[in-house]
Formats: C-alpha cells, sequence, structure tokens
C-alpha cells in the first residue's frame, strides 16, 4: 500500500520536475520584466529549455540566495545583482565563476570599469548587463543650461530654494549619493595593492578629506540652507515629480517616473565643490550571475549570454532607460541624451568596492552622515574619527 | 516498558534511515518521514495506552508537544549553538568561490594544482588543516588538507571520483564565550542603552495605554451615556488595522517638513518638531505612536473587566449613601486592579519583544553618538539582534545576534519571573 | 498623626531632596533633567541614583509612617513633586530641541493655540448652557428637581470623546486620501488654492484629483471566471442572509432562526473556501508586481485559516489535560511551555529556514503555516486552560456516572461548550499571521507566493521607488478583511481576553 503511495508521489513530482528547466530570479517590474519573460520564451523556443521567471524584490535577493542556494532552494540566474555583492556571495560560495565560459572577444566588447567591477579574486563573477550613477538631472523648466561651477550652482539653488520650490534637493543621509562630494575632496573607500586589487585595512573615508567632505555635506544642510531636514529619497523624488525642485541628485531608474510625470529634463554632472576637485560618482554595475549548485548550469550560462548580447542591451535600454555596458550597444544608443548625459557621469565615477569588507562600511558610513547633519553644533571630525574606527574594528573581525 | 519503547523506536529510525540510505526515490520530500512516523507510532500508542494506561494522560499533551519540540524547541537548541560560533555571512562553512583553483594532477589522495596554493586558495600561512570542497563530473566531496608541499596537497582520503576545481571552505568554528564577551565589552555602546530604553518604553506604553484605557473604559461603562457602542466600536479601529499599515502611515504623517502633524502644530503656532530626526524626540515619538496603537487594547480589556462586577454592588453602595465616585474608588477600582495585574503584564510581556512598532516607525534610528550601528536611539534588543543577524548593518552576523537573543531570554525571563512573584500568576499552581 | 511624626517625615523629604540636589550638582548636571542624561547620553548614574534615593525615601517613609493617610500622602506628594520636576525639565530639554522656523510650504499661524483654546471654551460654555435650559425647562414642565449637572457631563464626555475619534481618524482619513491621489507621492508639495484654510495648510487633502487609478491597478489583468462571480454571489448572498437572521434572531427567540442562521454562516464560510482554494495564479495576467495583489489577498487567508484551525487543534487536548488532568509532571510541563514562549521565537529564523529545508518545506504555505504553528501553543493551551477551569466540572462528573470515558466526556461535553473559545484562539492567531512579513519573506520566494503583509511592506521598502498611492489603496482594500473580522467577533475578542485574566 505505502508503495503505491510512493509510486503515484513519485509520479507527480516526475512530471513536476521535467528535465531542461532552469529558474531566474529578477527584481525587474514593467517593462523590464515584459522584456525578460520575452527572452525566456525566445530561448525557450530555441532550445527547449523551459525558463521560469520569479519575481523577488531587490533587497531580499543576497540573503535568500546565499541562505537558499546551498539547499538548492535558490535560482540558477540572478538578473541582476549590483556589482557591490559579488565579494560577499562568492566568499558564501553560492556564485559560479564564469570566467571559463567568458571569451576573450566577449570581454574586450564590454567597458572597461564593468569587467572590473564584476572581477572578484582574479576571477569574473557575472556577466555585466548595465552600468548606472547618480548625476544632477534638472528640470529644464526651471534651469536653462546646467550650471558649471559651484558659484553658479549654489546662486541658482538659492534661487529657487523659497518656501514653495526647491533649488536642489537629495537623500543627503545616503553614503551612495554622497560619495561624490568625498571623492572631490581626495578621500577614497578602499586603497589598491600594487596588483590592482582593493586592500580592505587601507580605509580613505577619515583623515582631512573626510573631515572636509563632512563639512562641506552638514553645509548644505545648514550654511548654504539647501536641504532642510526630513528630506530623504521619497521627499526628493516626490517634489521633483511635482514640478516643484529644480535640481535633483538621483539615477536612471527614476526617469521612468520623470518621463511620465511630463517632465522636461536634463541630465549633468555636479560641479566641483568648493576647495575640492572634480565630482565623481560611485558606479554600479549590474549584471547576470549564475548559481554554483545549479544542476543545469549550462543552459543557465547559456540564457545568461544571450540575455547580455548587445543587440539585447540595446533593446533593454529601449525597454527600461538603462545604460549599457556594451562597447557595441552603447556605440547604438550615442545619440540618446539620457544615455550620453550618463555616460558621462559613470566615466567621472569610481566602481564601488566588491570585496565583502565593504557590507561593513554602508552602516557605520550612513551613521555618520545621519550624525554630522543631524543638527546644527554636530562635532564633524569626532563623528568622522569614531565611524572610522568602528569601521576598521570591525573589519579587523573584533 | 521505557526500554521496550526506545526499542521500538530505536528500531523504527534504523528501518527508516536503512530506507533512506538504500535510495529514497527521487522527488519524495522529507516530509514524509513526519508522514510515516505518524502512521508508525500512532497504533504503537494505542497499544501502548491499553497496556499503561497512566499513560494516556500525556496522549492529550502529545500533539502540542510535538509540535512544540519540532518548530519551537529545535531553533532554539539550533540558535543557543549558533551563539557560540561564529557563523556569519562570510563564514558560512560553505565553500569561497574567489578561491577556485584548477586541479592538474590527482594521485591517489595526493593532488596537483596548478596554481600555488597559498595565494591560490588563500590559505594564508599554511593549507594544512583546511577544508577544500573539490568538484567534478557533477560530484561535489570536502576533504580536509593533511600535508602540502610546494603545487601538491595531501588529502585525507582519496577521491572517488576525478576532481577538476578545488575550493577552500569558509569554516565556522566553535568560539566559547567570545560573542557574549564582545556583547558586554560593547555594553556601554549597545546593550546598557539599548536594555534601559527597552524597559523604559515597554514600562511607559503599559502605563499610557492602561490609564488612558481605564479612563475611556470607565467613560463608556456609563449605561446612560447615548452612543456609547458607537464610540467603542469606532475607537477600537487603530487595534483593529494591521500595525505594518498604520505604522507605515505614521512616518509619513511625522515628517519634520512635509508631514500633516507638523502642519497642523503649525496653525497652533508651534514651530516644526523633528519627530523621527531628533534621537529625544525619537523616542517620544514612538511612544505616542505606541500609545495610538495599543489604548483600545486596554479600553476593551478594562471593558470587559468592568461588566464582571455585578451592579447589585452599585446599587447596595446608593442605597448607603455613596456618591458616584466613592463607587469608582471603593468599588470600581479595587475590583478591577485584580483583573489589570495580569493584563498589565501580559501588555509588558508583549511590549518588551515589540519589534514591529520599533522597525517600522524608526528603523531603531535616528543616529546616536558613540552607540553601534545596529543599535541606535530606538532599538530595542530585539530590534538589535535582528538588525545584528539579518541587515546590513550588522553583516549578517549570526552567531553573534543568536548571543544577543540568549541574553533576550535571560532577560524576559528573569522579568517574568520577578512579574509572576508580584502578581502570583502562577502562585494558585503550586496549590495543587 | 502625632506632630512628631510629621515633623519627622518632612525633615526626611528635605534632606532627601537635598542631598539629590547636591548628587547632580556635584556631577555638573541641570538636576531636573535627569531623563535627559538617561536617554540621550547613556548616563544612567544620576537615574540609577534618583531610583536608590527614591526607593530609600520610600522604604523610610513607609516603616515611619506606614499605613497612615498622612503618610500615604507625604509620600505621593513627594513622588508626584519629583516626577513633575523632571517631566518638567524632560519638556525644557525637548523644546529646546525645537529650531524657531515654519516648516516648508506650511501655513504658521503664530499664537493658533489660542484660538483653538477659545474655541473649545465657547464649546464648553455653549453645551453648559444648552443643559442648564435644558434642564431648567424639562423642571418646569413636570414639575421634578433635578440638578444640571449630569447632563452636562455626558455633554462634555461627547465633546471630549469626539475630539478622540478625530484624532485617532486622522491617520485612516490619510491612508484614503493618499490611496485615491494617481500621483503615487507621500507628500504634497504644490501649492494648493482653497478657501479653506485646513486645504491650504495641507492638513486637509485636497482632492482635486481623485482617481481610482490606484485601485485599477492593483486589480489590472484578473481574470474571474464566471462561476467564480457565481460562488462569490453565493457568498455574499449567504452573509447578507446571515446577518439578517441574526437581526431576526435579537428580535423573536425563535431556536429554528439561530439554527439557519449557523447554517447560512457556514455555507459562507465554505463558499469563501471554495473561491480561496481553486483561484490560481494563473488568473493574474498583469504585469505589475501589484496586479496580484488580490492573489495576496487569497494566499494570506489560506495561510492564517488554516494555521487558526491548527492552533486549535494543537490547543484544545493540551489545555484539557492541564485544566483536569492531575498526573505526575503536569506543573513542570505546564511552566516549561511557558517559559519556552519566552525566547525570541524569530530571531531563530535561521534554524527554522533549515528546518524547513531539510523538510522540503521552504516556499510552501504548509511550511510557513507550520513555522507559525509554535507561537501560539503555550499561548492558546494556557488561555483553554482557563476557560476549562472556569465551566466547572459537574456536567462532566454527571457524564462519568453515565459511563462515559474521559475522551467522551472531552469530546461531548467540554468541546461543544469551548466554542466561544475556539474562536477567540482562531481570530488570535488569523490576526497575529494575517500581516506578518518577515517569517513569510524569509520562507517564500516570488510574488506569486507573497502574503498581504509582504506585498505592503514591499511598497515601501523598495530600493528607490516607494509607490505610496498603490501602498494606500492595498492598505485599504487589504485590511477589509481584517476589520469585518474585528467587527463581527468583537464580543469574543473581550470575554476572550477576560476569561484568561478574570477568574474567581
Amino acid at each position: 500500500m505505502k508503495k503505491l503511495w510512493m509510486a503515484a508521489l513519485v509520479l507527480l513530482m516526475g512530471m513536476a520536475m521535467a528535465a531542461g528547466q532552469i529558474t531566474v530570479w529578477t527584481h525587474f517590474g514593467g517593462p523590464e520584466l515584459e522584456f525578460l519573460k520575452d527572452q525566456a520564451q525566445r530561448y525557450e523556443k530555441a532550445t527547449g529549455v523551459k525558463v521560469q521567471v520569479v519575481e523577488v524584490p531587490f533587497g531580499d535577493i543576497k540573503q535568500k540566495f546565499i541562505l537558499g542556494a546551498p539547499q538548492g532552494e535558490a535560482a540558477d540566474l540572478v538578473v541582476t545583482v549590483p556589482h557591490d555583492w559579488v565579494g560577499e556571495m562568492a566568499a558564501a560560495g553560492v556564485l559560479e565563476p564564469v570566467s571559463k565560459y567568458a571569451t576573450q572577444d566577449y570581454l574586450s566588447g564590454l567597458m572597461p570599469v564593468a569587467v572590473d567591477a564584476f572581477s572578484y579574486g582574479g576571477k569574473l563573477f557575472g556577466l555585466p548587463m548595465n552600468a548606472e550613477s547618480v548625476a544632477l538631472i534638472y528640470n529644464k523648466d526651471l534651469v536653462q543650461t546646467p550650471p558649471a561651477t559651484w558659484d553658479e550652482f549654489l546662486a541658482l539653488a538659492k534661487k529657487y530654494t523659497t518656501g514653495d520650490t526647491f533649488g536642489f534637493l537629495y537623500d543627503l543621509g545616503n553614503p551612495y549619493f554622497n560619495y561624490g562630494w568625498f571623492k572631490a575632496y581626495g578621500a577614497y573607500v578602499f586603497g589598491k595593492n600594487p596588483d590592482g586589487s582593493l586592500n580592505p585595512s587601507d580605509l580613505g573615508l577619515g583623515g582631512e578629506p573626510g573631515y572636509k567632505a563632512g563639512q562641506f555635506i552638514k553645509d548644505l544642510r545648514y550654511e548654504y540652507e539647501l536641504i532642510p531636514e526630513g528630506v530623504d529619497y521619497g521627499v526628493a523624488d516626490g517634489a521633483f515629480k511635482d514640478g516643484v525642485l529644480a535640481m535633483i541628485l538621483n539615477g536612471p531608474w527614476a526617469l521612468g517616473d520623470y518621463k511620465k510625470a511630463g517632465l522636461n529634463f536634463g541630465i549633468a554632472p555636479l560641479p566641483a565643490p568648493p576647495g575640492g576637485n572634480a565630482w565623481g560618482p560611485f558606479v554600479g554595475v549590474q549584471g547576470v550571475v549564475v548559481n554554483a549548485y545549479s544542476k543545469n548550469k549550462i543552459a543557465a550560462v547559456n540564457f545568461a549570454k544571450a540575455l547580455v548580447n548587445p543587440a539585447n542591451q540595446v533593446a533593454f535600454n529601449k525597454a527600461g532607460g538603462r545604460i549599457p555596458v556594451s562597447l557595441g550597444a552603447l556605440e547604438q544608443l550615442k545619440d540618446d541624451p539620457v544615455v550620453k548625459g550618463f555616460s558621462t557621469t559613470i566615466a567621472m565615477g569610481d566602481p564601488m568596492p566588491n570585496i565583502p569588507a565593504m557590507g561593513k562600511v554602508w552602516g557605520p558610513w550612513g551613521n555618520a552622515l545621519a550624525l554630522i547633519t543631524q543638527k546644527p553644533d554636530s562635532d564633524v571630525k569626532k563623528i568622522i574619527d569614531d565611524m572610522v574606527a568602528e569601521i576598521t574594528k570591525a573589519i579587523k573581525g573584533e | 516498558m521505557v526500554i521496550a519503547f526506545a526499542a521500538g523506536a530505536a528500531t523504527f529510525f534504523a528501518l527508516e534511515s536503512a530506507a533512506m540510505a538504500a535510495g529514497r526515490p527521487e522527488g519524495v520530500p522529507n516530509w514524509w518521514i513526519l508522514v510515516t512516523s505518524v502512521a508508525f507510532f500512532l497504533p504503537v500508542l494505542f497499544l501502548l495506552g491499553r497496556t499503561f494506561p497512566f499513560l494516556t494522560d500525556w496522549y492529550y499533551l502529545l500533539p502540542a508537544i510535538v509540535f512544540l519540540l519540532v518548530f519551537t524547541v529545535y531553533p532554539i537548541v539550533l540558535t543557543v549553538y549558533l551563539a557560540f560560533t561564529d557563523y556569519s555571512g562570510a563564514r558560512n562553512g560553505f565553500p569561497d568561490r574567489a578561491t577556485e583553483t584548477a586541479i592538474a594532477q590527482v594521485e591517489g589522495a595526493r593532488i596537483a594544482l596548478a596554481a600555488d596554493p597559498l595565494t591560490s586558495l588563500g590559505c594564508g600561512e599554511t593549507c594544512v588543516g583546511q577544508l577544500l570542497e573539490l568538484v567534478g563530473d557533477g560530484h561535489r566531496a570536502r576533504f580536509s588538507v593533511v600535508g602540502a608541499s610546494g603545487r601538491t596537497l595531501t588529502l585525507d582520503r582519496e577521491p572517488a571520483f576525478s576532481p577538476k576545481y578545488a575550493y577552500r571552505v569558509n569554516a565556522y568554528h566553535f568560539i566559547g564565550f567570545k560573542n557574549f564577551v564582545y556583547i558586554f565589552k560593547n555594553a556601554s555602546k549597545a546593550l546598557w542603552p539599548v536594555f534601559v530604553w527597552n524597559v523604559v518604553f515597554a514600562a511607559f506604553t503599559v502605563l499610557s495605554t492602561a490609564l488612558v484605557g481605564l479612563l475611556l473604559g470607565v467613560l463608556l461603562n456609563n449605561k446612560d451615556l447615548k452612543l456609547r457602542n458607537l464610540y467603542r466600536t469606532l475607537l477600537i479601529v487603530s487595534w483593529a488595522l494591521p500595525g505594518v499599515i498604520t505604522i507605515q502611515m505614521w512616518v509619513a504623517l511625522l515628517n519634520k517638513q512635509f508631514g500633516a502633524i507638523n502642519r497642523l502644530l503649525g496653525l497652533l503656532g508651534v514651530y516644526p518638531i523633528p519627530w523621527l530626526l531628533d534621537p529625544l524626540w525619537a523616542k517620544v515619538s514612538v511612544l505616542l505612536v505606541n500609545l495610538w496603537l495599543g489604548f483600545p487594547y486596554m479600553m476593551t480589556a478594562t471593558l470587559g473587566a468592568l461588566s464582571t462586577i455585578p451592579d447589585e454592588l452599585y446599587e447596595a453602595a446608593k442605597v448607603d449613601g455613596a456618591n458616584a465616585f466613592d463607587a469608582l474608588q471603593y468599588i470600581t477600582l479595587p475590583l478591577l486592579r485584580v483583573a489589570f495585574v495580569p493584563i498589565l503584564l501580559a501588555s509588558f510581556a508583549f511590549n518588551f519583544n515589540n519589534f514591529n512598532v520599533i522597525y517600522l516607525l524608526t528603523g531603531g534610528g535616528p543616529a546616536t553618538e558613540g552607540q553601534l550601528s545596529t543599535a541606535q536611539a530606538t532599538d530595542i534588543l530585539i530590534s538589535w539582534a535582528y538588525k545584528t543577524a539579518f541587515r546590513s548593518e550588522g553583516q549578517s552576523a549570526y552567531g553573534l545576534g543568536a548571543a544577543i537573543s540568549l541574553v533576550i531570554f535571560v532577560l524576559t525571563v528573569g522579568i517574568s519571573l520577578v512579574n509572576f512573584r508580584v502578581s502570583g500568576a502562577l502562585r494558585e499552581e503550586g496549590r495543587r | 498623626m502625632s506632630r512628631r511624626a510629621w515633623g519627622a517625615s518632612f525633615g526626611l523629604l528635605l534632606a532627601y531632596l537635598a542631598a539629590q540636589w547636591a548628587f547632580f550638582a556635584a556631577r555638573g548636571l541641570r538636576p531636573d533633567s535627569f531623563l535627559v542624561y538617561g536617554l540621550e547620553r547613556g548616563d544612567w548614574g544620576p537615574v540609577l541614583g534618583f531610583l536608590l534615593s527614591a526607593a530609600l525615601l520610600g522604604v523610610l517613609l513607609r516603616g515611619r509612617l506606614g499605613g497612615t493617610d498622612a503618610g500615604r500622602l507625604v509620600f505621593w506628594a513627594a513622588a508626584l513633586l519629583e516626577l513633575g520636576a523632571y517631566t518638567w525639565g524632560l519638556g525644557i530639554e525637548l523644546a529646546g530641541r525645537v529650531q524657531p522656523r515654519p516648516a516648508f510650504g506650511a501655513v504658521f499661524v503664530p499664537g493658533g493655540w489660542r484660538y483653538v483654546l477659545a474655541g473649545y471654551a465657547a464649546a464648553v460654555l455653549a453645551l453648559f448652557v444648552y443643559s442648564w435650559a435644558v434642564i431648567k425647562v424639562g423642571n418646569r414642565l413636570t414639575g421634578r428637581r433635578r440638578s444640571v449637572g449630569p447632563l452636562f457631563g455626558q455633554a462634555l464626555t461627547h465633546l471630549f470623546l469626539w475630539t478622540l475619534v478625530v484624532l485617532v481618524y486622522y491617520p485612516v482619513l490619510q491612508v484614503v486620501s493618499a490611496s485615491l491621489d494617481p500621483r503615487n507621492n507621500l507628500f504634497s508639495f504644490r501649492k494648493v488654492e482653497s478657501s479653506w484654510l485646513l486645504v491650504r495648510a495641507k492638513v486637509l487633502p485636497a482632492l482635486d484629483q481623485v482617481s481610482w487609478a490606484n485601485y485599477a491597478k492593483l486589480v489590472d489583468g484578473v481574470v474571474i471566471y464566471p462561476w467564480q462571480w457565481g460562488v462569490l454571489a453565493l457568498a455574499l448572498g449567504l452573509l447578507l442572509m446571515a446577518l439578517l437572521l441574526a437581526w431576526l434572531g435579537r428580535r423573536s427567540a425563535d431556536e429554528r432562526l439561530k439554527v439557519w442562521h449557523g447554517r447560512a454562516l457556514f455555507g459562507f464560510a465554505a463558499a469563501l473556501f471554495v473561491l480561496v482554494v481553486f483561484l490560481s495564479p494563473d488568473q493574474f495576467t498583469g504585469t505589475g508586481t501589484e496586479s496580484k495583489f488580490l492573489l495576496w489577498v487569497r494566499n494570506t487567508l489560506l495561510v492564517s485559516g488554516s494555521s487558526g484551525l491548527l492552533a486549535i487543534a494543537l490547543t484544545a487536548t493540551a489545555g484539557y489535560a492541564f485544566a483536569r488532568f492531575d498526573f505526575p509532571g503536569r506543573y513542570p510541563t505546564l511552566l516549561t511551555f511557558i517559559f519556552i514562549q519566552m525566547f525570541p521565537g524569530f530571531l531563530a529564523l535561521v534554524a527554522i529556514y533549515y528546518l524547513l529545508s531539510w523538510l522540503d518545506l521552504l516556499n510552501t504555505f504548509t511550511g510557513l503555516l507550520l513555522a507559525y504553528s509554535g507561537g501560539i501553543i503555550s499561548f492558546g493551551s494556557w488561555v483553554y486552560k482557563g476557560y476549562v477551569e472556569s465551566l466547572g466540572r459537574s456536567l462532566e462528573e454527571a457524564a462519568y456516572i453515565d459511563g462515559a470515558t474521559r475522551w467522551q466526556a472531552f469530546t461531548r461535553i467540554v468541546l461543544p461548550l469551548s466554542a466561544p473559545m475556539f474562536v477567540f484562539i482562531f481570530l488570535l492567531q488569523f490576526v497575529g499571521t494575517y500581516s506578518e512579513f518577515i517569517m513569510a519573506n524569509l520562507v517564500l520566494t516570488g510574488v506569486d507566493k507573497w502574503t498581504v503583509g509582504l506585498g505592503l511592506y514591499s511598497f515601501t521598502t523598495g530600493q528607490f521607488s516607494t509607490k505610496w498611492g498603490l501602498f494606500a489603496a492595498a492598505s485599504v482594500l487589504g485590511s477589509l478583511p481584517i476589520l469585518l473580522i474585528f467587527y463581527g467577533f468583537q464580543q469574543y475578542f473581550v470575554s476572550g481576553y477576560t476569561a484568561g485574566a478574570v477568574k474567581e
């Protein structure tokens, strides 16, 4: 009797697990999701491998993948992860090194920064798909030409900072948005070893450059009085959408909403802050990664390759407006003002560090920025020093 | 009897594991073990109950005990174990894929690598003692390194397949009390301020909700008041609505520049209050929002307790010439106290670990100088532990998070023991 | 009380205050704001000092004057004085953290609170005049001599309660109005032109752009088969019938009405069950994540409903055994049940993940509801035990005399009487798991599997994309089931919570 039951069960399960199926996790939505599902169908038609697309929110992917992959509970592919997770996920054992599947031709057809971003420990851990960075987005109805110098910028921003309109807003407490100022004053996150890899024991956020950047960020709130308390990402984004904000620091992901709101906007880099060098943002590269425990790696890699080929990068840009990393695709899109604007800022920036130690930086860094901008009499030097101490301790594992 | 039972169980599990080893048919999920166990144990239990009737008392507890063991006790035991390890996102017992090294040659238990193992596998000083995962031909297995010379490593046994790649495993270790030492060494940056705020938070919440609830309960208990049922129904709404909705709405309402509360206060001539931005004001906000969330429960409890006081008592008091205030002071409040002490204690225990309101309203913030980034101005113990183990601030430090959970457990049990002693909630039990 | 005792107690009080002042001054702190030092700067020395000295004072005063009215008076006066001083200090500190600059885009009325106060005073006066007039006229007409007090008191109570209702409902109003705003914005930044001050100040939402777009997105591309519409209509009809019968039942004592009321409710539950079970993910063809909203509701009803039923099954026998049996090990087991529950269970997430993974139950509703079941067992058993104890043994004893076994006594006598308690336990577990999102997030992967709580949480935490309008619309729809349940079963909540607490 029991055997009979078992047999029936096996039959049922067997039907569900038809050979040649891969699962894809994605955080895409709207037209980008449509693009992915369309690609999945084409791939299925061409190869007979069934591709199942599962929507997983961006913020959950990393933890779920790390916990689930060794248990066989995670997808074969993730479309896409940001490159700053790569170190942590590789160290946790869940990412398949894809160097062995990537040809030299393919690699040389990509922006070098994208290949760097997905290389960790000398190996490639994902196929780069698009790049992003923040840039100054301005409302052309209010700002005709983007300001080139800090003084122009400040005058313009002040002009529009009235009770009912704003000159310049962004998420002031978020390190990702603020890196540009740190870079302008000579700060960096991790120094480099002679072989070009990042050195987690060389932390460059503190010292004089760190103080200057911290002071400048504090001044944006209390000295120049541009960004009042209570402004977070949602407020800045909403104000821009409502047409009452002249300039915002934001990335390509927001442009869809701005187009929908009927705004006439332009994209430009930020000017250098007073007494600093050129501004340059964090560059994030998103790519497709393969599960190291996948039972169907070859099919997964092939689908990933199909997704990131130059023609599809162009199609993907048309769907969601993201900036491709394939040089061929960039060449095709060079007349697109959005692609052009963001390629400029991406070229000015640095890739986010992708080593696991970076995970120990974000928390204390964000905390320090929150403290600096919390009240007019905050002690910038002490806060930065404390931050450096906490990060250093955490990286050493104390 | 016990021996017979143990022997029976042992045979069953031996059979079960033998069946598993003999090759579990592909596609039969593991939860079948539960189903087959039940199928096996039910008749056994029936027979045992026939033979030893005193056992049948326990049968009534069996479903509850089995579920507690599997879904509560087992996770707790595993968490306690984790508390003594350095298990974390980076040390999770799985191979580091960045150490992928191709294997050039295999001779018995000796493997020759295509690159220098010290740098390629990232062994540090020596590879001896490290755990490796070897992969090839769809197989994977773990070996420990017992000897190393140049590019050749000697494994503890011969691989049963031909491996292609080697990876070093990020092993986690038993580290004794190190996690607890860390907690207490950094106590002034996390444990003490968080604990004291946690107690203040729970105590003040209980007091404020109880006072407001009591006031409303006594007001609405007045049988002459018109519309009293309508009021009761209307006022219950903040308890009925899911917290995940209302708390997030409060975040929007309490924004300093754009929130509706400060705009309303502006009309009253009050300058904008930094509700969620200033560490001290954030504490006030948490308490106020929790009062909004919690008072209907206390109001309902008061009404329930009041309905058990017989009307004759009031009538008798009236005959004796007592006025309404006397009745409140000498009948209502003393009788309510009996009913209220357990409710207050239960509410305290609930709010002591009230994760949702903290996590959704402030996320533990705003930042406070001199505290760990996982333990900020309004963090309570449980949100601190959660952020340590599961959010990016804490770097998936599961071991440390588990250790904090243990500390919370000890504190909760301690507080509850005091509560039980004070309230006598368990005393009548001891009498039997 | 003797004069000497008074003198001694006041002497003690003064000495205590002086010592405390000196203690603070020596530490360079402002004596009235110890709470601030503790809460803000983590300097708990003064707080501990205060608590210790207050405890000492309490002990001293109790020993000296314990039991006398005057003693209590002095004690409470001292305590209130202290507390008042510190609250004052805290208030000053809090006020000092407010920058004197009106908010952006807000209407600022200096001294506006005076108008509000004056308004309230006028309302109170009007109510008094009204009550006075009503009572006087009534007295004149009927010749009775009633006083104005009770009526005026009632009027004041109504004023107070309505103010409270407005305050309590303000956030609800905001959610509802946000759900009708298609701009998906959390705040409105445009200047509002309106003759209403409250609207111009953006305290009340300006509903100039009312649209159902957000709701439309939630049901975008949902395909509902005709038979499902039929079942839905049947369910609603049965619910209406049940309500009607309940209303009729209140007026007449006919037993048949009650029976049919029960049947109608059961039919409603069955129809709902059919709807929930046979709704499939294939029916959701919309492109956006939010178009799966109804699927999330269905998943939640399935998980929370089963979880509530499981809770009853697990706690009933255990609670009965704890209440009625007297076997060795009963009391320690009860204690173990209670204390195990104090472990912060949801921090064992990793362990639960591995357990479910080993059982092959990850990403299944079964796994999730099993994981939920652990949380209710102890409390449920405890509450049910209290309920059974309150039932009294006489009925069961009569059954034993008739030759019933214990199991029969339980199933035939206790179980039928326990319906209200089971409803309570079911509701407790249902409400408790309805909007849970942490465990659900761990166990379930993919938007097709989500529950309402998870979906609501995701609207506001997406990376760089908070969808407030959708969040609000989903909130309004998602809270409907729980509101219905809450209001439908209000009396069970009340009696359930008090049955556990109030015992003879």
